[in-house]
Protein backbone atom coordinates (compact mmCIF):
# COMPACT_ATOMS: atom_id res chain seq x y z
CA UNK A 1 0.00 0.00 0.00
CA UNK A 2 1.60 3.02 -1.60
CA UNK A 3 -1.05 5.68 -0.18
CA UNK A 4 0.90 8.77 1.45
CA UNK A 5 -0.95 9.61 4.80
CA UNK A 6 1.16 13.05 5.53
CA UNK A 7 2.53 15.55 3.31
CA UNK A 8 6.08 15.43 4.66
CA UNK A 9 6.86 11.63 5.58
CA UNK A 10 8.75 11.43 9.03
CA UNK A 11 12.31 9.66 9.77
CA UNK A 12 10.43 7.31 10.85
CA UNK A 13 7.91 6.86 8.10
CA UNK A 14 10.86 6.73 5.37
CA UNK A 15 12.29 4.21 7.96
CA UNK A 16 9.41 1.82 8.06
CA UNK A 17 8.78 2.03 4.34
CA UNK A 18 11.94 1.06 3.47
CA UNK A 19 11.56 -2.48 5.50
CA UNK A 20 7.51 -2.96 4.24
CA UNK A 21 8.90 -2.52 0.31
CA UNK A 22 11.70 -5.49 0.97
CA UNK A 23 10.02 -7.89 3.37
CA UNK A 24 6.13 -8.09 4.56
CA UNK A 25 6.69 -6.62 8.10
CA UNK A 26 2.60 -5.56 7.86
CA UNK A 27 1.93 -9.46 7.32
CA UNK A 28 4.44 -10.71 9.56
CA UNK A 29 3.15 -8.24 12.36
CA UNK A 30 -0.48 -9.29 11.55
CA UNK A 31 0.20 -12.86 11.61
CA UNK A 32 2.07 -12.57 15.24
CA UNK A 33 0.27 -10.28 16.86
CA UNK A 34 -3.62 -9.98 15.28
CA UNK A 35 -5.99 -12.31 16.71
CA UNK A 36 -9.73 -12.64 16.50
CA UNK A 37 -11.19 -12.06 19.96
CA UNK A 38 -14.79 -13.98 20.20
CA UNK A 39 -17.41 -12.13 21.87
CA UNK A 40 -17.79 -11.71 26.10
CA UNK A 41 -14.81 -12.97 26.85
CA UNK A 42 -13.00 -12.36 30.35
CA UNK A 43 -10.24 -14.50 31.10
CA UNK A 44 -8.18 -15.01 27.58
CA UNK A 45 -5.15 -13.44 28.91
CA UNK A 46 -4.20 -16.08 31.06
CA UNK A 47 -2.14 -17.89 28.27
CA UNK A 48 -0.34 -14.01 27.68
CA UNK A 49 0.08 -13.69 30.77
CA UNK A 50 2.19 -17.12 31.09
CA UNK A 51 3.86 -15.89 28.32
CA UNK A 52 4.81 -12.26 29.33
CA UNK A 53 6.26 -14.08 32.44
CA UNK A 54 8.62 -16.10 30.77
CA UNK A 55 9.77 -13.16 28.78
CA UNK A 56 10.57 -11.32 32.65
CA UNK A 57 12.18 -14.67 33.12
CA UNK A 58 14.09 -14.51 30.56
CA UNK A 59 15.80 -11.70 31.20
CA UNK A 60 16.37 -11.34 34.66
CA UNK A 61 17.69 -15.13 34.09
CA UNK A 62 20.55 -13.50 31.80
CA UNK A 63 21.22 -10.34 33.87
CA UNK A 64 21.87 -13.05 36.71
CA UNK A 65 23.75 -15.42 34.54
CA UNK A 66 26.28 -12.51 34.06
CA UNK A 67 27.00 -12.44 38.00
CA UNK A 68 26.00 -15.81 38.80
CA UNK A 69 28.94 -18.23 39.15
CA UNK A 70 27.84 -22.11 39.23
CA UNK A 71 30.18 -23.80 40.90
CA UNK A 72 29.55 -25.26 44.26
CA UNK A 73 32.55 -23.14 46.22
CA UNK A 74 31.15 -19.95 44.56
CA UNK A 75 27.51 -20.35 43.91
CA UNK A 76 25.94 -18.76 47.18
CA UNK A 77 28.90 -16.13 47.07
CA UNK A 78 28.05 -15.10 43.80
CA UNK A 79 24.04 -14.20 45.07
CA UNK A 80 25.26 -12.49 48.31
CA UNK A 81 27.12 -10.60 45.65
CA UNK A 82 24.59 -9.58 42.85
CA UNK A 83 22.09 -9.30 46.10
CA UNK A 84 24.15 -6.46 48.60
CA UNK A 85 26.95 -5.24 45.85
CA UNK A 86 25.41 -5.20 41.97
CA UNK A 87 23.67 -2.46 41.45
CA UNK A 88 19.69 -3.26 41.13
CA UNK A 89 20.91 -6.65 41.70
CA UNK A 90 18.41 -7.61 44.54
CA UNK A 91 15.79 -5.99 42.21
CA UNK A 92 16.37 -8.18 39.40
CA UNK A 93 17.19 -11.06 41.69
CA UNK A 94 13.55 -11.02 43.51
CA UNK A 95 11.83 -10.58 40.31
CA UNK A 96 13.50 -13.57 38.91
CA UNK A 97 12.29 -15.41 42.50
CA UNK A 98 8.72 -13.90 42.49
CA UNK A 99 7.90 -14.04 38.80
CA UNK A 100 8.70 -17.83 38.87
CA UNK A 101 5.89 -18.40 40.93
CA UNK A 102 3.53 -16.04 38.93
CA UNK A 103 4.06 -17.88 36.03
CA UNK A 104 3.61 -20.86 37.53
CA UNK A 105 0.11 -19.49 38.70
CA UNK A 106 -1.36 -18.10 35.68
CA UNK A 107 0.17 -21.25 33.54
CA UNK A 108 -1.77 -23.17 35.99
CA UNK A 109 -5.18 -20.55 35.73
CA UNK A 110 -4.91 -20.37 31.56
CA UNK A 111 -5.47 -24.46 31.91
CA UNK A 112 -8.24 -24.11 34.89
CA UNK A 113 -9.90 -21.79 32.04
CA UNK A 114 -9.34 -23.83 29.31
CA UNK A 115 -10.41 -26.81 30.88
CA UNK A 116 -13.52 -25.38 32.26
CA UNK A 117 -14.42 -24.19 28.59
CA UNK A 118 -13.84 -27.01 26.94
CA UNK A 119 -11.13 -25.52 24.63
CA UNK A 120 -9.34 -28.71 24.57
CA UNK A 121 -11.71 -30.15 22.45
CA UNK A 122 -11.52 -30.94 18.79
CA UNK A 123 -9.95 -29.75 16.54
CA UNK A 124 -7.60 -28.29 19.51
CA UNK A 125 -6.26 -31.28 21.09
CA UNK A 126 -2.84 -31.31 19.66
CA UNK A 127 -2.31 -27.45 20.99
CA UNK A 128 -3.66 -29.21 24.99
CA UNK A 129 -1.20 -31.70 24.55
CA UNK A 130 1.81 -29.20 23.55
CA UNK A 131 0.53 -27.35 26.74
CA UNK A 132 0.84 -30.23 29.09
CA UNK A 133 4.56 -30.32 28.10
CA UNK A 134 4.93 -26.64 28.36
CA UNK A 135 3.54 -27.35 31.99
CA UNK A 136 6.15 -29.79 32.79
CA UNK A 137 8.59 -27.62 31.17
CA UNK A 138 8.00 -24.82 33.43
CA UNK A 139 7.72 -26.93 36.38
CA UNK A 140 11.52 -27.96 35.10
CA UNK A 141 12.33 -24.57 35.00
CA UNK A 142 11.23 -24.40 38.50
CA UNK A 143 12.37 -27.61 40.04
CA UNK A 144 16.20 -27.10 38.35
CA UNK A 145 16.07 -23.32 39.32
CA UNK A 146 15.74 -24.05 43.15
CA UNK A 147 19.18 -25.68 43.02
CA UNK A 148 21.12 -22.60 41.62
CA UNK A 149 21.27 -20.61 45.37
CA UNK A 150 23.01 -23.60 46.92
CA UNK A 151 21.62 -22.78 50.10
CA UNK A 152 19.95 -25.86 52.64
CA UNK A 153 16.36 -24.57 51.32
CA UNK A 154 17.76 -25.66 47.88
CA UNK A 155 20.27 -28.48 48.70
CA UNK A 156 17.13 -30.13 50.89
CA UNK A 157 14.47 -29.70 48.82
CA UNK A 158 16.64 -31.22 45.65
CA UNK A 159 17.07 -34.37 47.69
CA UNK A 160 13.70 -34.79 48.34
CA UNK A 161 12.83 -34.24 45.03
CA UNK A 162 15.09 -36.56 43.54
CA UNK A 163 14.62 -39.03 45.75
CA UNK A 164 10.63 -39.16 45.23
CA UNK A 165 12.10 -39.17 41.37
CA UNK A 166 13.97 -42.63 43.03
CA UNK A 167 10.95 -44.03 44.36
CA UNK A 168 9.44 -44.48 40.54
CA UNK A 169 9.12 -48.51 40.01
CA UNK A 170 11.49 -49.93 37.72
CA UNK A 171 13.42 -46.54 36.22
CA UNK A 172 13.48 -44.62 39.55
CA UNK A 173 17.11 -45.51 40.85
CA UNK A 174 18.69 -44.79 37.24
CA UNK A 175 16.40 -41.80 37.20
CA UNK A 176 17.75 -40.36 40.30
CA UNK A 177 21.15 -41.32 39.60
CA UNK A 178 20.62 -39.50 35.82
CA UNK A 179 19.18 -36.20 38.20
CA UNK A 180 21.72 -36.05 41.08
CA UNK A 181 24.71 -37.03 38.55
CA UNK A 182 25.86 -39.55 41.42
CA UNK A 183 24.25 -41.15 43.94
CA UNK A 184 24.00 -37.94 46.61
CA UNK A 185 23.12 -33.98 45.48
CA UNK A 186 26.51 -32.49 45.16
CA UNK A 187 28.59 -30.00 42.65
CA UNK A 188 27.77 -32.24 39.81
CA UNK A 189 24.28 -31.74 40.44
CA UNK A 190 24.34 -28.08 40.70
CA UNK A 191 26.49 -27.97 37.39
CA UNK A 192 23.83 -30.82 35.56
CA UNK A 193 20.69 -28.59 37.12
CA UNK A 194 22.61 -25.17 35.65
CA UNK A 195 22.81 -26.19 32.38
CA UNK A 196 19.12 -27.95 32.50
CA UNK A 197 18.11 -24.45 33.38
CA UNK A 198 19.77 -22.08 31.01
CA UNK A 199 20.49 -24.19 28.22
CA UNK A 200 18.15 -27.66 27.94
CA UNK A 201 14.84 -25.98 29.18
CA UNK A 202 15.31 -22.95 27.21
CA UNK A 203 15.70 -24.21 23.80
CA UNK A 204 12.90 -26.59 24.69
CA UNK A 205 10.87 -23.61 25.48
CA UNK A 206 10.99 -21.28 22.82
CA UNK A 207 10.23 -24.75 20.39
CA UNK A 208 7.14 -25.50 22.18
CA UNK A 209 5.72 -22.27 22.57
CA UNK A 210 6.64 -21.44 18.91
CA UNK A 211 4.50 -24.92 17.82
CA UNK A 212 1.74 -23.51 20.59
CA UNK A 213 1.23 -20.46 19.76
CA UNK A 214 1.37 -21.37 15.91
CA UNK A 215 -1.55 -23.48 16.33
CA UNK A 216 -3.52 -21.06 18.31
CA UNK A 217 -3.09 -18.43 15.50
CA UNK A 218 -3.80 -21.15 12.85
CA UNK A 219 -7.04 -22.39 14.37
CA UNK A 220 -8.51 -19.28 16.42
CA UNK A 221 -9.74 -18.77 19.38
CA UNK A 222 -12.06 -20.62 20.87
CA UNK A 223 -15.17 -19.36 21.32
CA UNK A 224 -16.46 -18.96 25.27
CA UNK A 225 -19.39 -21.41 25.56
CA UNK A 226 -22.40 -19.76 26.39
CA UNK A 227 -22.40 -17.09 23.67
CA UNK A 228 -23.99 -17.76 20.53
CA UNK A 229 -20.83 -18.11 18.63
CA UNK A 230 -20.03 -20.60 20.99
CA UNK A 231 -22.88 -22.47 20.62
CA UNK A 232 -22.21 -22.49 17.11
CA UNK A 233 -18.87 -24.09 18.09
CA UNK A 234 -19.80 -27.26 20.25
CA UNK A 235 -22.83 -27.85 16.89
CA UNK A 236 -19.87 -28.36 14.87
CA UNK A 237 -17.43 -30.82 17.26
CA UNK B 1 -19.74 17.39 10.85
CA UNK B 2 -19.40 13.53 11.60
CA UNK B 3 -17.09 12.77 8.35
CA UNK B 4 -14.69 16.24 8.85
CA UNK B 5 -13.89 15.20 11.99
CA UNK B 6 -12.80 11.60 11.30
CA UNK B 7 -11.42 11.94 7.82
CA UNK B 8 -9.22 15.12 8.26
CA UNK B 9 -6.10 14.57 9.47
CA UNK B 10 -4.99 18.00 9.51
CA UNK B 11 -7.49 19.38 12.14
CA UNK B 12 -5.66 19.39 15.74
CA UNK B 13 -8.01 18.34 18.07
CA UNK B 14 -6.99 19.40 21.29
CA UNK B 15 -8.54 16.19 23.13
CA UNK B 16 -6.76 13.49 20.83
CA UNK B 17 -3.76 16.07 21.40
CA UNK B 18 -4.05 15.27 24.75
CA UNK B 19 -4.13 11.65 25.07
CA UNK B 20 -1.28 11.57 22.64
CA UNK B 21 0.83 13.11 24.88
CA UNK B 22 0.13 11.43 28.09
CA UNK B 23 -0.09 7.72 26.04
CA UNK B 24 3.50 8.63 24.52
CA UNK B 25 4.44 9.99 28.23
CA UNK B 26 3.61 6.75 30.12
CA UNK B 27 5.56 4.72 27.47
CA UNK B 28 8.69 6.21 27.53
CA UNK B 29 8.28 7.01 31.74
CA UNK B 30 7.84 2.99 31.55
CA UNK B 31 10.25 2.14 28.88
CA UNK B 32 12.72 4.57 31.23
CA UNK B 33 11.29 2.92 34.84
CA UNK B 34 12.60 -0.63 32.89
CA UNK B 35 15.94 0.34 31.17
CA UNK B 36 17.24 2.05 33.96
CA UNK B 37 17.81 -0.83 36.45
CA UNK B 38 18.94 -3.39 33.95
CA UNK B 39 21.49 -0.98 32.62
CA UNK B 40 22.45 -0.06 36.00
CA UNK B 41 23.00 -3.73 36.79
CA UNK B 42 25.01 -4.15 34.00
CA UNK B 43 27.79 -1.59 34.66
CA UNK B 44 29.90 -3.28 37.19
CA UNK B 45 29.94 -2.16 40.63
CA UNK B 46 33.61 -0.96 42.49
CA UNK B 47 35.71 -3.17 43.81
CA UNK B 48 36.12 -2.20 47.14
CA UNK B 49 39.78 -2.72 49.03
CA UNK B 50 40.50 -3.70 52.59
CA UNK B 51 40.44 -0.23 53.56
CA UNK B 52 42.49 2.80 53.02
CA UNK B 53 46.09 2.73 55.03
CA UNK B 54 46.26 -1.21 55.46
CA UNK B 55 49.53 -2.89 55.43
CA UNK B 56 50.19 -6.07 53.82
CA UNK B 57 53.41 -7.95 54.94
CA UNK B 58 55.06 -9.25 51.58
CA UNK B 59 58.49 -10.37 52.12
CA UNK B 60 61.77 -10.60 54.31
CA UNK B 61 64.03 -7.61 53.75
CA UNK B 62 66.80 -10.66 54.23
CA UNK B 63 65.33 -12.28 50.75
CA UNK B 64 64.84 -9.39 48.70
CA UNK B 65 68.36 -8.41 49.64
CA UNK B 66 69.59 -11.66 48.09
CA UNK B 67 67.60 -11.47 44.58
CA UNK B 68 67.89 -7.49 44.32
CA UNK B 69 63.89 -7.69 43.48
CA UNK B 70 60.86 -9.51 43.53
CA UNK B 71 57.43 -9.53 42.22
CA UNK B 72 54.43 -10.48 44.95
CA UNK B 73 51.26 -11.24 45.06
CA UNK B 74 49.11 -7.84 47.62
CA UNK B 75 45.82 -8.47 47.85
CA UNK B 76 45.03 -9.71 43.94
CA UNK B 77 47.41 -7.37 42.61
CA UNK B 78 51.22 -8.29 41.57
CA UNK B 79 53.75 -5.49 43.11
CA UNK B 80 57.69 -5.47 42.38
CA UNK B 81 60.01 -4.85 45.31
CA UNK B 82 63.23 -3.77 44.50
CA UNK B 83 66.48 -2.81 46.85
CA UNK B 84 69.20 -0.37 46.14
CA UNK B 85 72.75 -0.23 46.89
CA UNK B 86 72.19 1.77 50.08
CA UNK B 87 69.47 -0.49 51.36
CA UNK B 88 66.27 1.68 49.93
CA UNK B 89 63.27 -0.43 49.26
CA UNK B 90 61.50 0.32 46.50
CA UNK B 91 57.41 -1.11 45.67
CA UNK B 92 56.00 -0.32 42.64
CA UNK B 93 52.48 -1.98 40.78
CA UNK B 94 54.42 -4.97 38.46
CA UNK B 95 51.14 -4.49 35.73
CA UNK B 96 53.06 -2.70 32.59
CA UNK B 97 51.83 0.49 31.90
CA UNK B 98 51.56 -0.59 28.61
CA UNK B 99 49.23 -3.00 27.96
CA UNK B 100 48.84 -4.60 31.47
CA UNK B 101 51.56 -7.52 31.47
CA UNK B 102 52.64 -8.31 34.68
CA UNK B 103 56.49 -7.51 34.89
CA UNK B 104 59.56 -9.40 36.49
CA UNK B 105 62.90 -8.40 37.95
CA UNK B 106 65.63 -8.54 35.51
CA UNK B 107 68.63 -9.59 37.73
CA UNK B 108 71.22 -8.79 35.54
CA UNK B 109 70.10 -6.33 33.98
CA UNK B 110 69.20 -4.58 37.31
CA UNK B 111 65.69 -3.29 35.70
CA UNK B 112 62.30 -3.99 36.10
CA UNK B 113 61.01 -5.63 32.66
CA UNK B 114 57.80 -6.31 31.12
CA UNK B 115 58.08 -9.81 29.22
CA UNK B 116 55.17 -8.79 26.43
CA UNK B 117 56.88 -6.13 24.50
CA UNK B 118 60.77 -5.98 26.60
CA UNK B 119 59.40 -2.34 28.08
CA UNK B 120 61.99 -1.63 30.77
CA UNK B 121 61.84 0.31 34.04
CA UNK B 122 63.55 1.83 36.35
CA UNK B 123 64.67 -0.15 39.45
CA UNK B 124 64.53 2.55 42.01
CA UNK B 125 62.14 5.57 40.25
CA UNK B 126 60.03 2.97 38.41
CA UNK B 127 60.38 5.36 35.32
CA UNK B 128 60.37 3.89 31.81
CA UNK B 129 64.04 3.02 30.58
CA UNK B 130 63.18 1.85 27.01
CA UNK B 131 60.07 0.28 25.31
CA UNK B 132 56.19 1.15 24.24
CA UNK B 133 55.05 1.60 27.76
CA UNK B 134 53.96 5.16 28.11
CA UNK B 135 54.20 6.09 31.62
CA UNK B 136 56.11 5.08 34.77
CA UNK B 137 54.95 2.15 37.15
CA UNK B 138 52.66 3.60 40.12
CA UNK B 139 54.57 3.97 43.49
CA UNK B 140 53.16 2.30 46.52
CA UNK B 141 54.64 2.98 49.39
CA UNK B 142 56.71 0.43 52.19
CA UNK B 143 57.41 0.63 55.86
CA UNK B 144 60.09 -1.66 57.24
CA UNK B 145 60.18 -3.21 60.65
CA UNK B 146 62.94 -5.07 61.93
CA UNK B 147 63.66 -7.53 59.06
CA UNK B 148 59.86 -7.16 57.36
CA UNK B 149 58.85 -5.52 54.56
CA UNK B 150 55.48 -3.91 54.40
CA UNK B 151 53.40 -2.36 51.61
CA UNK B 152 50.58 0.26 52.55
CA UNK B 153 47.71 0.02 50.21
Amino acid sequence: MMERTSPRPSLLEKGRRWFEERLDVEGLVNLALHVEIPEGVRTYFLGGMTLFFLGVQVITGILLALYYRPSSESAYESILYIMNNVRFGWLIRSIHAWSANLMIIACLLHMLRIYLQGAYKKPREVTWLVGIVLLLITLGFGFTGYLLPWDQRAFWATTVGTEIAGAVPVVGDPLLRFLRAGSDVSGLTLSRFYGIHTLVLPATVILFVGIHLLLIHEQGLAARPGTSAGDEEMEEG
Amino acid sequence: MLSTMNSEPNTTNPRRTLIKWLLSFSIIATLGGVLTPIIGYLWPPATKSTGQGSRVRVASLADLQVAGGLVVPVEDRPVVLTVSANNEVNAFSAICTHLGCVCKWESAGRYIQCPCHDGRFNAQTGAVISGPPPSPLPRYNVVIEDEDIFVIL
